[in-house]
């Protein structure tokens, strides 16, 4: 008994170390992003002081800083991450169900492409891809989705195949006898049953999304459409100079919505991820 | 309420690694195809072979037959979750071969219950009345009505998860009646619950019969569940079907040594005999024992001029008693019943079984050893050619 409580202390422990471990760099971007950038450079880990505290200054500069508009950026990141996660969870569902339900030569073909495009590095294709959304007119926010969803498709069915095995066929059949095609039977009765599965791959693909910077760096028309990351990188001043306070700050801003995405969904998250090593 | 004729059915599956079922109507062919004896073609796999059967307006029909035998694709023939390969399926006048499931106006009861989980109890039975497009208030009205029936109403608010096994398949079957469909087809829907709860439900479906007068197809490996519910009982092994009858029919006259076998428990014996005829007469012998053949069974043996042959013969436990005289038998093992004893013998090297009323007995006390003589009545006696193992009655 008295072990396994010096047990649970010593992991408890350990788990805090970890979180802080974790979360020292947030925390020293939050610092950060209240000081000076002078204090920034000379007192990196130290808390703001009186000398080094500037308010919201950071953040002022950060929003405010070249020609570009801030909020334009927070759009076009919200409409690409919004927009490109609702394609992959969609398509890729309905995909996975298809794929899981038919099994036939050309299903698990496409299954299996789907699956090694998964250990394709983006710099593998970077070239011709931005070469070719550029032929297509994918190289705006409101086309780029597509070339998420494309990226986005193989983690996404992996999950979603793996989910769809596990649900009985019987439920759809009996859906059938109900009454119900199949574009009812999916949105009705397999769709909502996906739940779990939405939830987990949607944080995965929302995160990835909205802090990627490579892929709309490389496709999209920067002097028209800029993306969060793009915009923090442009505060980047030439002969190397940074400022690293608005830097910060704008850093901070684009963790936040993700924080709160989270929190909300805490819940569906640890769900969905148990469901998945329960059933996977 | 529907006549239901299937014409001529069969089924095959292709020779390659899918089979077709469910929406898209694909699916791996199991295992269990490749390792049971069904028939294989230039085809395929026979999975269902020349079935034919006339299903009378609300008559409650049971599949029976062991794992593998076809009952269940059957029923999904005729529900429409599997592709007919051959044959004419008729419901209620009107031929079903390609009609998809949802115009057919069939409702079905799976085994695992197959409710949805993300709806409630009340949603779960509301949906396909949604799907037709009925008015809310109509809706509600024939769900309350079901729900009362299957004393359910206390549970429509909860998800099929807070439910258990019993109450679960309780809203499956309510799901199907809110339909009042013209078929009602259960797919093994008590195989999943414990033995006391299996009993109660069987009770409650043959009530729920009483209720609502349509046609019944009931699925089932347990020929307890086929005796006590049917009207009439399909035998089917190896995709064929072997004996269509009453319960009663199938039990007193089963048409060959597999019917024989699987309907009745504990299973009939069976033993290595030799049938005699003289000139109008009939007699069985087992080892020193003879036994005249009963008037019917001669006449019926008359009638097909059944000449002396080895043959099998089947005689069940509740018909064979102990006696002075008849056929010498050594105990194996006694199984104390209650009301009976259960009487494990050894005849010859062939085991069997003797059912003696605990009343007959002054002591039932038998061990493992001890020599016991039997014998039993030409009435009840079954004879099975050794060639096809069919009945020489019939």
């Amino acid at each position: 008994m008295k072990r396994e409580v010096q047990r649970k202390r010593m992991l408890s422990v350990a788990f805090a170390l970890i979180s802080i471990f974790y979360l020292f760099p947030v925390f020293v971007v939050l610092m950060n992003s209240f000081k000076s950038n002078g204090s920034i450079n000379t007192e990196t880990f130290a808390l703001p002081n009186e000398s080094s505290f500037m308010g919201l200054q950071n953040y002022i500069k950060g929003m405010t800083f070249g020609n570009y508009p801030f909020f334009k950026s927070v759009f076009f990141s919200f409409f690409i991450t919004v927009v490109s996660s609702a394609l992959i969870l969609l398509c890729c569902s309905m995909a996975a169900w298809y794929i899981a339900r038919v099994g036939d030569k050309a299903c698990n073909t496409v299954y299996y492409l789907c699956v090694f495009s998964m250990v394709v590095p983006f710099q593998m294709v970077m070239f011709t891809l931005s070469r070719t959304a550029d032929k297509l007119a994918l190289d705006t926010p409101w086309t780029i989705p597509v070339v998420y969803l494309g990226f986005g498709a193989g983690l996404a069915i992996f999950m979603f195949v793996g989910f769809v095995k596990s649900i009985p066929l019987e439920i759809e059949e009996a859906a059938a006898i109900d009454g119900c095609g199949p574009i009812r039977t999916f949105f009705m009765v397999v769709l909502p049953m996906l739940k779990p599965t939405l939830i987990s791959v949607g944080v995965l693909e929302i995160m990835w999304v909205w802090n990627d910077y490579l892929l709309p760096y490389l496709v999209l028309d920067r002097n028209q459409y800029m993306t969060i990351p793009i915009h923090i990188q442009y505060l980047k001043g030439s002969y190397g100079t940074v400022d690293m306070g608005a830097t910060m700050a704008l850093i901070l801003l684009s963790i936040v919505p993700v924080i709160i995405f989270y929190l909300i969904c805490q819940k569906h998250i640890i769900k969905g991820v148990a469901a998945g090593a329960v059933k996977g | 309420m529907a006549e239901v004729i299937l014409r001529d059915i069969k089924k095959v599956y292709p020779h390659s690694e899918t089979k077709r079922t469910g929406l898209f109507k694909k699916k791996k062919v199991t295992e269990q195809h490749r390792v049971s004896h069904l028939k294989i073609t230039e085809e395929g796999v026979v999975a269902v072979d020349n079935f034919n059967l006339e299903i009378k307006d609300q008559e409650f029909i049971v599949l029976v037959g062991p794992s593998g035998c076809g009952k269940s694709t059957t029923l999904r023939m005729i529900a429409g979750l599997e592709d007919i390969s051959g044959g004419e399926l008729i419901i209620d006048g009107n031929v079903m071969n390609d009609v998809p499931p949802k115009e057919r106006d069939i409702a079905m009861v799976f085994q695992n219950y197959a409710l949805y989980p993300h709806m409630t109890v009340r949603e779960n039975m509301a949906f396909s009345l949604k799907i037709k497009g009925l008015p809310k208030e109509e809706i509600e009205k024939k769900v309350e009505e079901a729900a009362e029936i299957l004393d359910i109403t206390q549970y429509l608010d909860r998800k099929p998860k807070a439910l258990s096994g019993g109450q679960r398949q309780r809203v499956a079957i309510g799901r199907a009646i809110v339909r009042n469909p013209k078929v009602f087809l259960m797919d093994e829907p008590l195989s999943n619950l414990d033995a006391k709860l299996r009993n109660q439900m069987r009770a409650e479906i043959i009530k729920l019969r009483s209720r609502i007068n349509t046609t019944f197809i009931y699925v089932t490996h347990d020929q307890t569940e086929a005796m006590t519910l049917g009207d009439r009982i399909v035998i089917m092994k190896d995709g064929e079907v072997q004996q269509i009858g009453t319960p009663q029919e199938v039990f007193d006259h089963p048409a060959n040594l597999f019917v024989a076998g699987f309907i009745g428990m504990p299973q009939m014996n069976m033993f290595d005999a030799e049938l005699v005829r003289d000139g109008d007469k009939y007699c069985v012998k087992l080892e020193d024992f003879t036994v005249e053949l009963s008037k019917e069974k001669t006449e019926r043996m008359l009638a097909k001029d059944v000449q002396s042959q080895p043959v099998t013969l089947g005689v069940r436990p509740e018909h064979v008693e102990l006696a002075k005289k008849g056929v010498d038998a050594t105990v194996d093992v006694s199984e104390m019943m209650g009301s009976e004893v259960h009487l494990h013998v050894n005849v010859e090297g062939k085991d069997a079984i003797i059912i003696v009323p605990t009343l007959d007995l002054e002591s039932s006390d038998f061990k493992m050893g001890d020599k016991v003589t039997f014998n039993f009545g030409g009435n009840v006696a079954h004879i099975f050619s050794r060639e096809d193992e069919k009945n020489l009655e019939w």
